[in-house]
């Protein structure tokens, strides 16, 4: 299954779903990436890590970590 | 029991408006409105969490306190202290449950701050929405239909723009309606779900928002055939062209900035060149002023002596309050400088990318790319640096992050570096100096990250806890920043500076100079041939040589010796437990320095070249002595009020101790290497 983290920068792709086991899992939900939105994979910082994605008319910076439990469909 | 709680709810009291946001939603500006700035912080009982409380504004009249919490992103809380600011909300301990609740939601990100709005009805409070940033929803080429969002919400929606101070009367006016409509007996309840609910509720939740966002936005340009398109419509339409491209954008210049501030390499040249800027305008433009600063303040002192004259008085006044008060404000320009940079950065976007960029490397150390704001003014003073950790969510990380942030070099070690610094390099060729001086900083950033992964290894043990890492981040739009919101913010840092270390840098100065004073505080000495300043300046010297300051720096005379110092450097060094700087004025007390009213620094260095150990002819003030001195300031824990604010923020002597002993140990033990090292190697 492909996950945000995966994402080259100006990709876009439709949020599947959140993988529950991850502990940001549910913070992720509430700042936005819920299935069926449409991110885009802004820019990362050095070595991709953080990564900015726009989600929901605005930018967020999350951890390649934490897209890596972000499921999407392109 | 049951009475008296029945007696208190009846009790008239004045009513409670609360603030509620997501961070960056524009609540603080609205609340620095309604206040009109006029409010007192206090901490949550048994928390660091804080909140600001105050009467709204006479002008507007209504009698209610409005209260301004931290920002929020749900209900559901995802660390200690926002469970706290959380349950506080429901129940104030002090304040009870609030009559009405203010949300401010950023409109260009409708969507995502919708959340807490509809968390909050839900949860059956009194809710009124005041709308911000429309002028960024407008660049984005929409617009808002308050009427509309107000229907589907089932509250009232108010837009506000904390710029100009727009649509506040509006928001007063329905806070004024609607504050007696506190449905009473109506049950308030904290959302306790079970976590495959909740995920279900939170995007039931999405789905709602969603269509709201759809019929409330429309597109800006349509308006001009007079019919308004909603999100919906617009859709509609470009579904059929373009299906899933139809989303609600961030801006389109910040996208476009942000492909290349946040690129891999060039955002690391562009960070690294912002972070130089910064640091050489504030250290241009800090000195002179700290100069002035620091020369009228020798002024006062100079005017208290020649009115009160020579008596104890006049030098509790001159020496003990005067200085006192000057060593406290002296620092003042630099930390207003740092933080009306920081506040610009903060304000035009940057800042959030620059913790962004260094997260990485800093998680690698136990640290979070949150950490990057409070180190950076830790270059100014720990005191607001400490205070500045609160965005930190994870415990062990914001426990690390003030472990270290005393390691910063902060703006009173400047003239001490500098006094020592112009003592090691000739004064003909000034940028060895700019060079020594930059190396100094460089090294102390590159040890406090060496002590930061080292500790990290042991840090559970420290903070007592080892919660998840995360950095979720939001990257406000770029915009140009409101420097009028910028500077009060400035203000009000300095104040909090002002306020907390103030009073600790104060009292220690008037022991200080009772120490130096008494017992022997008229000394007779020779008089014959010396003008009348000389003779004061002997008078002072002589008093400090006999004074309970001497008797304690002769009580640690033997712990200096090894670092190659003496009871003078110790006196000093005691000193330095008001404020670093102090170091310079009593080096020039302790070393007898007679110049007075001439160039302070140049006799002061006189003073040391000639200055030998006592009893011997050996210098005191060696290439190895001095290095070892800076080598110490660098590490040591010395400011008594830094010690304070981390046992306030951290709940318990612990940390505090652990850093006073740990970071003066190994100033001792590296001093020590330094100044044997380069004996050894003959450097003298």
């Amino acid at each position: 299954m492909k996950t945000a983290a995966e994402l080259k920068p100006g990709e876009k792709a439709i949020v599947k779903d959140v993988d529950n086991d991850h502990p940001s899992s549910h913070r992720l939900l509430e700042v936005g990436f819920t299935p069926g939105q449409e991110i885009e994979y802004i820019s990362g910082a050095v070595f991709g890590d953080p990564m900015a994605f726009s989600i929901r008319g605005s930018i967020v910076a999350i951890r390649k970590n934490e897209a890596s439990c972000i499921l999407i469909k392109k | 029991m049951h009475t008296d709680q029945k007696i208190k709810k009846t009790k008239k009291r004045t009513p409670l408006i609360s603030l509620v946001g997501q961070p960056n939603s524009g609540k603080t500006t609205l609340f620095n409105f309604l206040s009109g700035k006029n409010y007192k912080t206090v901490n949550y009982p048994g928390s660091t969490v804080e909140y600001s409380i105050s009467k709204i504004l006479s002008k507007y009249s209504i009698d209610a306190n409005i209260l301004d919490s931290p920002g929020i992103i749900s209900l559901v809380p995802a660390s200690p202290d926002e469970k706290i600011s959380i349950s506080s909300l429901h129940s104030h301990p002090e304040f009870g449950t609030p009559d009405l609740i203010i949300v401010t939601v950023d409109s260009s990100q409708l969507s995502r701050h919708l959340l807490l709005v509809k968390q909050l009805i839900d949860s059956g409070f009194n809710v009124i929405v005041a709308l911000t940033m429309k002028d960024i929803l407008h660049k984005k080429g929409f617009d808002i239909s308050e009427k509309r969002l107000g229907e589907m919400l089932g509250c009232i929606v108010v837009s506000v723009d904390g710029k100009t101070g727009k649509g506040i009367d509006n928001l007063l006016k329905q806070v004024n309606d609607n504050i007696g409509n506190a449905k009473i007996g109506r049950e308030i309840s904290l959302q306790r779900l079970p976590h495959n609910l909740r995920k279900e509720s939170l995007l039931e939740s999405y789905r709602e928002i969603e269509s709201i966002e759809k019929e409330v936005l429309y597109s800006k340009s349509s308006l001009l055939n007079n019919e308004p398109v909603n999100l919906a419509k617009i859709n509609e339409q470009l579904v059929v062209l373009n299906p899933g491209r139809t989303q609600n954008l961030p801006d389109a210049q910040s996208m476009k900035l942000d492909r290349i501030l946040l690129h891999k390499y060039w955002g690391l040249a562009m960070f690294a060149i912002v972070m130089t800027i910064t640091f050489t305008f504030i250290f241009w433009l800090a000195s002179p002023l700290m100069d002035i600063v620091n020369e009228g303040f020798t002024f006062a002192s100079d005017i208290a002596v020649s009115l009160m004259g020579d008596t104890w008085y006049g030098n509790l006044i001159s020496e003990g309050i005067i200085s006192g008060v000057g060593s406290v404000l002296v620092f003042l320009p630099q930390i207003v400088l740092l933080f009306l940079i920081l506040g610009l950065l903060e304000d035009s976007g940057y800042l959030a990318r620059g913790a962004m960029i260094v997260d990485k490397p800093l998680s690698k150390i136990g640290l979070n790319g949150k950490s990057f704001v409070p180190m950076l003014s830790g270059f100014a003073c720990a005191i607001p640096a400490i205070m500045a950790t609160r965005t930190i969510t994870n415990k062990r990380e914001r426990f690390l992050t003030i472990f270290i942030v005393p390691l910063m070099s902060c703006s009173a070690r400047l003239p001490v570096y500098a006094l020592l610094i112009a003592f090691l390099f000739p004064p003909e060729s000034p940028w060895l100096g700019g060079i020594a001086l930059t190396a100094i900083y460089i090294f102390s950033i590159a040890s406090s990250l060496i002590i930061a992964s080292i500790v990290n290894k042991f840090s559970t043990k420290l903070s007592g806890d080892s919660g998840h890492s995360s950095f979720i981040l939001e990257l406000p739009a770029y915009r140009k920043p409101k420097f009028n919101v910028v500077v009060m913010k400035t203000l009000d840092n300095a104040m909090q500076y002002v306020k907390k270390a103030g009073p600790i840098i104060l009292y220690l100065s008037i022991i200080l100079w009772f120490l130096t004073y008494f017992p022997n505080h008229s000394p007779g000495i020779d008089t014959t041939g010396k003008s009348d300043s000389e003779i004061a300046e002997l008078t002072n010297s002589e008093r400090i040589a006999t004074s309970y300051a001497s008797e304690l720096g002769k009580f640690i005379e033997p712990a200096l010796k090894p670092i190659g110092m003496d009871w003078r450097v110790g006196v000093s060094l005691i000193a330095t437990l008001a404020a670093r700087e102090v170091f310079v004025s009593s080096l020039a007390l302790t070393f007898k320095v007679t110049e007075s009213g001439e160039d302070i620094q140049n006799s002061i260095l006189n003073s040391m070249r000639n200055a030998t150990i006592e009893g011997t002819d050996q210098k005191l003030f060696t290439t190895a002595t001095s290095a070892g001195l800076i080598i110490f300031f660098v590490f040591a824990m010395q400011c008594i009020s830094t010690i304070a604010i981390v046992r306030k923020e951290t709940g318990s002597w612990k940390m505090p101790v652990i850093q006073l002993v740990m970071f003066t140990g190994i100033a001792y033990v590296l001093t020590f290497i330094t100044v044997n090292g380069l004996r050894l190697l003959g450097v003298n």
